[in-house]
């Protein structure tokens, strides 16, 4: 006989191992479709673990950035208000000037009047180039004190930079010093209104001559630096809104890779179930006939 | 000539051969589950006249009837010899693969809830104390609590790896105990089958018996057997032998694991019969099981060590560069114990937020500045290694599983035609049993025959 000979305990072990077959692939679909991943272990995709690995990183780094733009913008929004306010305090002490350039044809009481004037000026620039984000000033560099310059108008801070990673590879400067705007000690706009006011006082024309041309050097200064943290926040506001882009992207692709994909997933359930009934329903049939039925 | 009552001899060896077919049909019927039964065939023989030529013998019978020249049990060696090589190649892989599939689940990759996520959340932390340095901030407590967390998860990975290899030990205690029984009880086997056939017993149900603890010597050792002239299994072991004839020698683990299941701190050894074997020699369980305690779970171990050493050595050199909020140089932000391996003694050594070396200046009183921080914030060397752990074990588990689907495909296929020779068949033994039965019947028929006959000559003759 050549024919390859079957037991009964041949067509048992198959149907035991078709309907076990059957029910492993069943129950695989089912963990997929009730977890909604695809890969719920390594060893189920390595290539796609790694993947889901490095964009779950790259996702999280950039929702990290997205915070450090915020708060890059937080703090750039301080000092491009602060600027703001400093070129109208500088824009008013020269109108003060323009109105004492003249000097005789006022009273001293005028004139006082005016360096008064210039002195309250010279306080709210102090206070505003001692303006803080969260309690740090903001144009002190990285100083520990919480003020940029003390009531003589000289520098405290250390002109560290304070700047933050808003990409993988990108740091933007996010403080300004405080000596590119206010200037130091005896070179400071702190000096030059001094200088205003005592010219004001004692009607020295040509002092206050001086102190214009000073004060219009420095509304240039001023704007010039006001000019470079609009260009700077406008670049993190850019940054942010990439950044909110990948986020996007990096979901949808870690999605892609990680979850399931549910038509394919319920088309796979309905084969394996079909298969694996097909597989009970053979068993069922095959194994209940013997010769002994017919032998009565 | 042929004696008057020939034929009732004749008629009384078919009667008696029928009824052993039908025994051996019947036990074969019952034995349909059991295991390592193999089936059974009657061989009948002619009982011819005589056959030695001489000179005044004439024979001119037509023959003397039947007789049960044995009972063949329907076994093939080699087939047996290649369905026990299966079975120990498919223990080894499937034994090693439960083991790894366990400790990768341990892992919880990838998710969010695993080492790798906790890595993220850690650079994200230092990111945000860059951001926030103030002294006595939240950021500074947050980069604590983080870094406990991150230590807390790497040291679990390391645990989960540490207790497997705990559990595979003992496991390998109980492995070698039920070798060496099995091995003492298939010599004593062999014994009784050397002992039945000089006797010429029938040794049918011995053999069946030896098959059946040769198969699971081989799943639990990989060994290779060879057959006795006597009947029996020999087995050896890396070239030592394990059984030989009736003799069994003992397993013994000579180094590696204690007595009570714990490391002893020197490498996997074992002794058969007193003379040392490799590990790597044993196939089967005990060899997947040694497989898993001298390389894949100590390599598993070693990078997770590696893992936590770097982070550990980076974040703390870089630490160093900076100062704290009173503009000391940081200490250690970990610290770990090398000789326990720094995956297992991996602890954040800062308890006081202040001592966190956010600032890169070393301004004294409030340290405000975060840039240090920032640059902690942008270590990946640990990452990148973590990633290639995981990816390495994937990939690993991932070829695992097919190779033992491979396997277990080629083993379920030698079942197969094992079970075709030596598997019962309900169908042909009642056939069997039904031929067997109208034989017996037809001889029944030749001695009523026969004595109608007998009664025609005797009492209706001559008379």
């Amino acid at each position: 006989m050549s024919t390859f000979r079957v037991t009964q305990r041949t067509i048992v072990d198959r149907s035991l191992s078709g309907i076990q077959l059957g029910l492993g692939r069943l129950s695989q679909v089912q963990e997929q479709l009730s977890t909604g991943r695809q890969i719920n272990r390594g060893s189920d995709s390595p290539t796609g673990t790694a993947s889901a690995m490095r964009l779950r990183d790259s996702l999280s780094s950039v929702e990290q950035f997205s915070r450090n733009a915020q708060d890059a913008m937080g703090r750039l929004k301080v000092v491009d208000d602060t600027m703001t306010d400093v070129t109208d305090t500088v824009i008013s002490a020269r109108g003060l000037a323009l109105q004492g350039a003249n000097s005789g044809s006022m009273s001293p009481a005028s004139r006082e009047a005016l360096a008064v004037e210039v002195d309250q000026l010279r306080e709210a620039l102090l206070d505003q180039a001692n303006s803080t984000y969260l309690s740090r000033p903001v144009f002190g560099g990285t100083v520990s004190g919480d003020k940029a310059y003390d009531t003589t108008g000289a520098f405290l801070g250390d002109g560290g930079e304070m700047s933050r990673r808003v990409g993988e590879s990108t740091r933007v400067r996010v403080d300004v010093d405080g000596r590119t705007v206010f200037g130091d000690g005896a070179t400071s706009v702190f000096a030059e209104l001094d200088a205003l006011s005592t010219a004001l006082r004692a009607g020295d024309d040509a002092g206050v001559q001086t102190a214009i041309a000073a004060l219009d050097t420095r509304q240039k200064t001023v704007s010039d630096a006001h000019a470079k943290v609009g260009a700077t926040y406008k670049r993190i506001e850019q940054a942010q809104t990439n950044l909110l882009d990948a986020e996007l992207n990096l979901k949808s692709e870690l999605a892609e890779v990680e979850n399931v994909d549910l038509p394919k997933a319920t088309m796979e359930l309905s084969m394996a179930e079909f298969g694996y009934k097909t597989a009970l329903a053979a068993s069922a049939r095959v194994m209940q006939p013997s010769l002994m039925e017919f032998l009565r | 000539m042929t004696g008057t009552f020939a034929s009732f001899n004749t008629a009384l060896s078919a009667i008696r051969h029928q009824r052993t077919v039908m025994d051996i049909a019947s036990s074969n019927i019952a034995n349909v589950d059991t295991p390592g039964y193999v089936r059974r065939r009657a061989e009948a023989a002619s009982l011819g006249g005589a056959t030695e030529v001489a000179l005044w013998s004439r024979d001119t019978s037509a023959g003397h009837g039947v007789r049960t020249a044995g009972i063949t049990r329907m076994s093939e060696p080699l087939l047996d010899a290649r369905s026990r090589r299966e079975h120990g190649r498919s223990a080894y892989l499937d034994t090693r693969l439960e083991v790894l599939k366990r400790v990768e689940s341990g892992t919880g990759e990838p998710g969010k809830d695993g080492v790798a996520a906790a890595m993220s959340e850690f650079n994200k932390a230092w990111q945000d104390l860059e951001n926030h340095p103030q002294v006595g901030g939240a950021s500074r407590e947050q980069i604590l609590a983080v870094g406990q967390a991150l230590a807390d998860a790497i040291r679990a990975q390391a645990t989960n790896v540490t207790s497997e290899q705990g559990d595979q030990r003992s496991r390998m205690l109980d492995l070698v105990t039920e070798v060496n029984a099995t091995a003492k009880d298939l010599a004593s086997v062999n014994q009784r089958i050397a002992q039945a056939t000089s006797f010429g017993l029938d040794d049918n149900d011995l053999q069946d018996q030896r098959d059946v603890l040769a198969l699971r010597l081989s799943e639990l050792t990989g060994g290779v057997t060879s057959t006795r002239p006597d009947g029996g299994l020999d087995v050896t072991v890396g070239g030592e032998p394990l059984v030989s004839g009736l003799s069994a020698s003992q397993v013994t683990i000579t180094g590696g694991i204690a007595a009570d299941g714990s490391a002893d701190g020197n490498p996997l050894t074992f002794a058969v019969g007193g003379n040392a074997v490799t590990p790597g020699s044993f196939g089967g369980e005990v060899g997947a099981v040694g497989e898993l305690l001298t390389t894949s779970l100590p390599g598993l171990l070693g990078q997770l060590d590696a893992v936590a050493k770097t982070l550990a050595d980076a974040v703390n050199a870089q630490h160093a560069a900076g100062y704290d909020a009173d503009g000391v140089a940081g200490t250690p932000f970990f610290s770990y114990d090398a000789t326990l391996g720094a995956a297992s003694s991996l602890q954040v050594a800062i308890t006081d937020p202040e001592l966190v070396a956010a600032s890169s200046v070393p301004a004294v009183g409030g340290n405000q500045q975060g840039s240090n921080a920032g640059k902690i914030g942008e270590l990946t060397g640990a990452k990148d290694a973590y990633g290639r752990l995981i990816n390495g074990l994937a990939t690993e588990i991932s070829s695992s599983t097919r190779l033992a689907q491979t396997q277990n495909l080629l083993t379920a296929q030698v079942d197969g035609s094992r079970e075709a020779l030596t598997g019962v068949n309900y169908d042909e033994e009642t056939v069997n049993l039904v031929a067997a039965q109208r034989a017996y019947e037809a001889a029944a028929r030749v001695m009523s025959t026969m004595d109608q006959v007998l009664d025609t000559l005797i009492n209706r003759m001559a008379i």
